[in-house]
This record gives structure tokens, C-alpha cells and sequence, in this order.
């Protein structure tokens, strides 16, 4: 018998495939421990710290109908923020895949990430670059 | 409000900065894993990655842009800062248990907005560990609070 590790490796991936998340309510307990483990505080703890939502939106990522990416490194990303977070705020993520290209090791996976509130408002885009691990023959 | 927080017109392109040094530990590792949900096989499963080409566990990326925004705050001579208004990010290597990062800073260009009582500053981010190799770098655009008239 083989064990077969729950991944979605380089050749599982399709272009333009969209994947939504299940959502997440930002509470004060989060901005707490963001703010303390990373020492990222702003003066208003009702407002989320601007590298949370980035941080949150990778995990729901994990909550999805498919297994994580078999991430070897995550080489870049983009984020450009649309509207400030407050605790209570509720948020999700759509991401796309917006271009696969195969390497000699693995392949590089581009990822479109759009975060969306409550009311159904984009308050974060971003782009994320990862390398992919092919599958083990 | 804190003392000294500096006013769009205040901060000076070309300005540097190089901060404190901060050690990552492998409980950074594991709240970071907590917090976000990200529990990649590279940060949480040492037996897996003593067999990777990094030798064993590594910082979520995420943990290192994360720990630098803390680090900007201790200059000392914190910008009034309103919001992240963009981010360009590039993940160089690997932050393992143990190493010392510490962030340097430059202001490459200011620009005015639409909005009087605001500006962009972009400010160039180096990341370094204890053996002064770049371990992330980018720039981030941050909207800055004019002096009050």
C-alpha cells in the first residue's frame, strides 16, 4: 500500500481554475496576537493591522475543497489594499490561477487573490507567485 | 496619539533607517501557524523537511513580512501613518529557527494625492539575517498623514 500525501502538486493545477474560501470574522483576539508576536500596533486596536488580512487570507486558503499546494517556495507577491479592516469585519477570498508555467523543477504557479467583506465589497487584491513541486514519479 | 509621529512633510527621500535585530523562534513559528492557518509542511513538520534542500523547518514567508512591519516601528520616528496603500514583495530565503533579522529601510520617492490631508511615501525594504544575506526585499507604498494646517 502507498500513502499518498494530500497535495495538489504542479500538474494538478489548471489555468483560470477559481477556488472560494469558507469565511473568517477578524476579532480583537487576532489583532492581539498579530500585533504581539509581530510588533505591528496601531493606535486604534479596532483597526486591523494592514499585514493580518494578508496573513489570514493564505490560511483560508488551506479551508478549501482541495488540497494545499505543494509549495517548495513562496518566491513573490503583490498586495495592494482597498479598504481599512475593522474587528468584526468578516472576510473571504477568491483566488484564480492566472498563469502556470512548468520549470526543470516543479513549475511556477501565479495566483490572483481578491479578499472580500460582508458586504460582498473587494477590500484586497493581491497576486501571489509560488513554486510548485511536480508530482513524485 | 504617539509623540513624534512624523507628518508626510516631514520624511525625507533618500532617509535610511536600519532597525534592531530580532531573533525568530520556533514559538514565532508555531503562533504565526495558529494565527494564520497555514500549517505548510514547511514550518510545522520537521521530520519531513530534514530531508529538504533547506535541512529543516522554515519561517512562513508571510512571518518574515510580518515581523519586518514590526520592526519599522521601532525607529523611533514613527510616521503618521494611515493605511498600506501597496506592496511589491520578493521572498529571497529561507528564515530558519534561530537566524537574526534585522530590516533596512530607504524612502526612494514621496507623491501628493487627490486628498490634501494625505501622501504616499515609498519606502525600499531590505531584509537581512545575521550573516547579512537578503532574505526579502520590496517596497511598500504607505499613505501618510499631512502636517494639520
Amino acid at each position: 500500500m502507498t500513502t499518498v500525501m494530500a497535495v495538489t502538486y504542479f500538474e494538478d493545477t489548471a489555468l483560470d481554475h477559481v477556488v472560494t474560501s469558507p469565511a473568517i470574522t477578524l476579532t480583537a483576539a487576532h489583532v492581539s496576537l498579530y500585533s504581539g508576536l509581530t510588533g505591528d500596533a496601531r493606535d486604534d486596536p479596532t483597526l486591523v493591522p494592514d499585514g493580518l488580512p494578508i496573513c489570514i487570507s493564505t490560511g483560508l486558503g488551506w479551508r478549501v475543497d482541495r488540497p494545499p499546494l505543494a509549495v517548495m517556495a513562496f518566491m513573490s507577491m503583490e498586495w495592494q489594499p482597498i479598504r481599512t479592516l475593522r474587528v468584526g469585519d468578516t472576510i473571504y477570498g477568491h483566488s484564480r490561477v492566472a498563469t502556470r508555467r512548468a520549470m526543470r523543477e516543479g513549475g511556477v504557479v501565479i495566483e490572483e487573490h481578491e479578499l472580500i467583506d460582508q458586504r460582498g465589497e473587494v477590500v484586497a487584491r493581491g497576486r501571489f507567485t509560488f513554486l510548485v513541486a511536480r508530482r513524485p514519479v | 496619539m504617539a509623540a513624534g509621529r512624523r507628518y508626510f512633510d516631514e520624511i525625507e527621500v533618500g532617509e535610511e533607517f536600519e532597525s534592531p535585530g530580532r531573533t525568530v523562534t520556533e514559538t514565532d513559528i508555531v503562533l504565526f501557524a495558529g494565527l494564520s492557518g497555514d500549517y505548510n509542511v514547511l514550518h510545522t513538520d520537521a521530520e519531513f523537511m530534514k530531508k529538504s534542500i533547506f535541512g529543516e523547518r522554515i519561517a512562513h514567508g508571510l512571518l518574515g513580512l510580518a515581523i519586518q512591519s514590526g520592526l519599522f516601528y521601532r525607529t523611533g520616528r514613527v510616521y503618521a501613518t494611515l493605511a498600506l496603500a501597496g506592496l511589491k514583495w520578493k521572498f529571497k530565503g529561507p528564515i530558519k529557527i534561530g537566524d537574526t533579522i534585522r530590516l533596512r529601510t530607504r524612502v526612494s520617492s514621496k507623491r501628493e494625492t487627490a486628498k490634501a490631508d494625505r501622501g504616499v511615501v515609498v519606502v525600499e525594504r531590505t531584509l537581512l539575517n545575521q550573516r547579512d544575506e537578503v532574505v526579502q526585499e520590496g517596497e511598500t507604498e504607505l499613505m501618510v498623514e499631512r502636517k494639520p494646517a
